[in-house]
């Protein structure tokens, strides 16, 4: 019984290889994923662990370093044998081509040691006047050994030191990875001369014991100890968490690629399980229960299942190191990861979702009756439509009603969560109406191709509509894919609105901004008093950024953002827009709006900010101002903080008519720092967020492969079962031609129809996304054009190209199979 | 070839595979059928007569010898000036399930026009549906309709392109003996009151009563 099953699988190879791409695709992501993100977390992690540093005394901000009288008390410790001062500064690489090499220039500059934290690579250890680079940016700068480097330090000056060695670095704990390193001498002059942490060793175990205890007693203000071991464990388990989320991230995709390929597994099997009724109805007749069909059919399943997840897995592993490989940079090591975790749940996955796919296939294929191997027309039992069309109104309705419930601006996390569950039960029940919705919207074209469209548009129309179920099938795995893409495309296109709209509502048109040339890097403190100081501006404002626990009364809030600034500077330079209370600092903080909704706050309530360790304030709430959320949580008047908790200053803005002009001359030479005005400032926030918008449209883009493959295959096995039709239009006189086309336009109406619902629904789902993530109104959302356009013209090219093989088997099909007598 | 001549095949042969697995299905076959005949083409299974009207239908392509249809060789047409002839001079009648199930019945019988871009003659076509008695059958569907129903479908479908020939390959098949005899003097009609030639394979003796020829096949010669 199970043999005859599995002598069928063999013998329709074209079935199997249906069935398997979509197996293969969906695992091969999934395992692509695992093997990028443990590999890309490695090869961040940097080397092996060390094994010289017993006692690590390390400062907790950049402000408190040890001087070098410090390191030497410490040295001179009992039982010291070694002693490593660890300097980390500013340090901007300029490369070859001028502008700034793409890595935070923050701590990027050390001192070169002879400790296990540099393994040189090419080249040597530098000395006076010389540089060693780290090798990944290095080749980002296009730098090599015997080059004359750029470096801006922290004060604007520059240096150009000769490139000696390239190397690589074996961080300890968490620290970020530097990758310039001076000569140790030299780096006093360059970096200043505190360190940020002093690495002791010891002779023996023992002596780490006491030695720890030691340094605690000397170490005191911002500063902590920590042992060698501890230090290993952290690096060790911060490499695991940063592999766990960027596989989380990745992991979303897969799944999406993963649900993709359910449909088209799912409903291949429909397909195959319905050709095969007659079959299933001969073993009925000939003596087999309906559990031995139900079994055969599931093992046929699993057999598929695990042969297409090997493929896949192996696929994954080739696609993960291939891609790996070919985003590489250059010149530089990666250190390849291949998870037994990530293959086991790629298998799992794989043997799951088709074993799943298939047992609703299993249960309709055994219940098909032995009589039906008698008839010639014999189809299977259908399931009533009637619990999916209300379990799906259900969903839609319920869904709709808590998004609509939830539609102010003023959401806290519940209303968040209650509004984009909404979301995602409206989505879901549409899934379940999908059959439903096919009827609906083919239907009408049917009507009006009936009355005006030629024979082959009336073919086609009529044959995706022939079975509104698998027409739905096919379409959905498309609309999962494209929702996706383009739910994220509304967002897109309101943050680039909010972030365009709340920035021309802060800064004024005329308004001069200097920034840092590297998103999320920090400006020196340096180039407030060179702002002030250049001809043509007549004020400036430092906006600083600083993390702040706050509390309402007793009831704390967590962590919010603060930036402390001067009100008088603040005034003459920017606009506070102010939606409710005043915009006044001098007698109070002003809140995001978001902010402020989310934790229920209002204006005249007083919040208790820790602004620094042990330095709490009370400050009144005197006004709410509208912004996005990734705009300060809080402003307040610096007085109110002290200066070296004042936090990162992350952009400086200027008044006055010549300002642009001046400060543009005056920061010509730092390619490090970026003077725009409001319009660059809005394009920068949207372009960064574009980048991330194109990361989701290529992951979600898999998706949509995998929604062509379930394409061909319900048009494959569409044209295979109606092969007689075919032979009659053929020998009524219809070309090849004529049927290639009849085929094509099947699979237009279908992909346009699954696009369509694709786009409808992402463009509600992003309108529910940017409401809760923006705190946006629902509507009106600014709906990305070209991104529908894309879309549209997209799903018809996917419509023609899933056709071309099918549409070409249907042309060659045999006239004589509809006409000769069975 | 003479003008009341509908069909013309000589020297038809037909050899399927090679060597040993070489099978002559048609060897050397004359036959003519003429214009407004009804003619059936009899012959036990293996006999060749399926792949005779095959090979004349232009479904099929000979090995050798040559095939006319009213007054057009069809040996040595492209593929494409093939299916013009089947669209154009020649109509089928094949075994049951031969409609189009998402066409309706009127869609069905005007498919071969509506594929050759053409507008059905109005006054001939209703003749037909009436002759036929298919009028308030019209928008139903295939799966609406009983057997016979069907299978008048399928003749109006024949018939409504004034073709040189229509070919019935086994019409009573499917078909229980009261549908089998409606559905002969259905062809019947389309030979005498349309002026139809009709050639009809059959391996029914009572089929082949009600033609005005019978041709005999036997191992792919005729022999009668």
């Amino acid at each position: 019984m199970l043999r005859a099953m599995l002598r069928d699988l063999r013998a329709h190879k074209g079935r199997l290889a249906m069935m398997l791409a979509a197996i293969v695709l969906g695992v091969g992501f999934m395992v692509a994923t695992w093997v990028v993100s443990d590999s890309t977390a490695r090869t961040a992690g940097g080397g092996a662990a060390r094994t010289d540093v017993a006692i690590c005394a390390q400062a907790l901000e950049p402000e408190s370093g040890f001087t070098p009288a410090e390191r030497d008390r410490l040295a001179a410790l009992p039982g010291v044998t070694r002693t490593n001062g660890v300097r980390l500064g500013y340090a901007a690489l300029v490369a070859a081509d001028g502008k700034l090499a793409g890595v935070w220039p923050d701590r990027a500059g050390t001192g070169w040691d002879d400790s296990q934290r540099f393994v040189l690579a090419d080249g040597r250890a530098p000395r006076a006047g010389e540089l060693a680079l780290g090798e990944q940016v290095a080749a980002a700068a296009g730098l090599t050994v015997g080059d004359t480097a750029r470096v801006i330090l922290a004060d604007g000056s520059s240096v150009r030191p000769v490139v000696v060695g390239l190397f690589t670095y074996r961080p300890l704990g968490a620290e970020p990875i530097p990758s310039l390193a001076f000569a140790g001498d030299e780096s006093a002059v360059l970096l200043g001369d505190r360190f940020d942490r002093v690495e002791l060793a010891t002779a023996s175990a023992a002596d780490e014991t006491r030695l720890a205890l030691q340094v605690k007693s000397i170490v005191d203000g911002e500063r902590e100890v920590r042992t060698g071991a501890e230090l290993t464990a952290e690096r060790e388990r911060m490499v695991a968490d940063n592999a766990r989320s960027v596989r989380e991230v990745m992991l979303v995709f897969a799944a999406v690629a993963l649900v993709a390929g359910m449909f088209v597994i799912a409903n291949t099997f429909t397909m195959l399980v319905a050709q095969r009724t007659r079959q299933f109805a001969l073993l009925r007749a000939v003596g087999a229960s309906a559990r031995q069909v139900r079994v055969a059919v599931l093992t046929e399943a699993a057999v598929i299942g695990v042969l297409g997840s090997t493929v896949g897995a192996v696929l994954g592993v080739l696609l993960g190191i291939g891609a790996l490989a070919a985003f590489r940079p250059e010149g530089t090591t990666v250190a390849y990861t291949v998870s037994p975790f990530g293959i086991a749940a790629g298998y799992l996955a794989g043997v799951l979702v088709t074993v799943v796919s298939a047992y609703g296939s299993a249960r309709r294929g055994a219940a098909v009756a032995p009589v039906a191997a008698l008839r010639t027309d014999a189809a299977l039992p259908r399931r009533a439509l009637l619990s999916r069309a209300i379990v799906g109104g259900v969903l839609v309705v319920g869904g709709v009603a808590a998004v609509a419930a939830t539609s102010g601006v003023d959401l806290d996390n519940t209303g968040r969560f209650v509004s984009m569950g909404g979301a995602i039960a409206v989505w879901l029940g549409l899934v379940v109406l999908a059959p439903f919705l096919a009827m609906a919207a083919l239907r009408p074209l049917a009507t009006l191709v009936g009355w005006r469209g030629g024979p082959t548009a009336k073919l086609a129309v009529r044959n995706a509509l022939r079975d509104p179920r698998r027409t739905a099938a096919t379409a959905s795995a498309l609309t999962v894919g494209l929702g996706l893409v383009c739910g994220f495309a509304v967002v897109g296109e309101s943050f680039a609105n909010v972030a365009g709209a709340t920035t021309r509502d802060q800064v004024p048109a005329g308004t001069t901004v200097v920034q840092p040339a590297l998103d999320g890097s920090r400006l020196g403190p340096e180039v407030v008093t060179k702002v002030r100081a250049t001809p043509g501006v007549a004020a400036a404002v430092a906006l600083t950024r600083a993390p702040v626990e706050w509390a309402a009364g007793d009831r704390p809030l967590g962590t919010t953002s603060m930036s402390p600034v001067d009100p008088a500077a603040f005034e003459r330079v920017l606009t506070m827009p102010v939606v409710e209370g005043s915009g006044d600092l001098r007698r109070g903080a002003v809140v995001l709006r978001g902010n402020a909704d989310l934790n229920r706050l209002d204006v005249g309530d007083t919040l208790t900010l820790t602004v620094a360790p042990g330095v709490t304030r009370r400050v009144p709430i005197v006004g709410l101002y509208r912004g996005w959320e990734g705009q300060p949580g809080i402003f307040l008047d610096e007085a109110l903080v002290p200066a070296e908790h004042r936090g990162v200053l992350e952009a400086v803005y200027a008044a006055g008519s010549g300002a642009r002009a001046g400060l543009d001359a005056a920061f010509a030479d730092r390619p490090d720092i970026l003077v725009t005005d409001r319009d660059g400032l809005v394009e920068r926030l949207v372009k960064g967020f574009e980048l991330v918008l194109a990361v989701i449209y290529a992951m979600f883009g898999a998706a949509l492969v995998i929604a062509v493959f379930g394409v061909v295959n319900t048009l494959a096995l569409s044209v295979l079962e109606r092969t007689r039709e075919i032979g009659v239009l053929r020998a009524l006189g219809a070309g090849r031609t004529f049927v290639r086309r009849v085929v094509r336009r099947e699979s237009i109406v279908i992909t346009c129809y699954g696009g369509a619902l694709g786009l409808l629904v992402g463009i509600g789902v992003g309108a529910v996304m940017q409401h809760v993530m923006l705190l946006q109104p629902l509507w009106p959302v600014g709906v990305p054009v070209p991104m529908v356009a894309i879309g549209v013209v997209g799903m018809v090219l996917v419509g023609v190209l899933a056709a071309v093989w099918p549409a070409r088997r249907a042309s060659r099909a045999d006239i004589l199979a509809a006409v000769a007598t069975e | 070839m003479t003008a009341d001549t509908a069909v013309r095949a000589s020297g038809l042969t037909k050899v399927f595979g090679s060597g040993g697995a070489r099978v002559v299905a048609l060897d050397g076959v004359d036959v003519t059928f003429e214009r407004g005949r009804f003619a059936a083409v009899m012959g036990p299974s293996g006999s060749g007569k399926s792949t005779l009207m095959h090979c004349v239908a232009g479904l099929e392509r000979p090995t050798d010898g040559t095939v006319h249809i009213g007054g057009t060789e069809l040996t040595g047409l492209s593929e494409q000036k093939l299916t013009a002839v089947r669209r154009d001079r020649i109509g089928f009648v094949f075994q049951a399930f031969n409609l189009l199930p998402t066409l309706s019945a009127w869609e069905n019988i005007t498919l071969p026009l509506d594929l050759a871009g053409k507008k059905p003659d109005q006054t001939y076509s209703d003749a037909v549906v009436d002759a036929l008695g298919l009028r308030d059958r019209l928008h139903h569907r295939p799966a609406q309709l009983s057997g016979g129903q069907q299978q008048r479908v399928a003749c109006a479908r024949a018939l409504v392109t004034r073709p040189d020939v229509v070919f019935a390959d086994e019409p009573t098949g499917a078909l229980d003996s009261r549908s089998s005899a409606e559905v002969l003097t259905l062809l019947r009609r389309c030979v005498d009151e349309f002026g139809a030639t009709v050639v009809m394979v059959t391996h029914d003796p009572r089929a082949a009563e009600r033609a005005d020829r019978v041709v005999t096949l036997a191992d792919g010669r005729v022999v009668a």
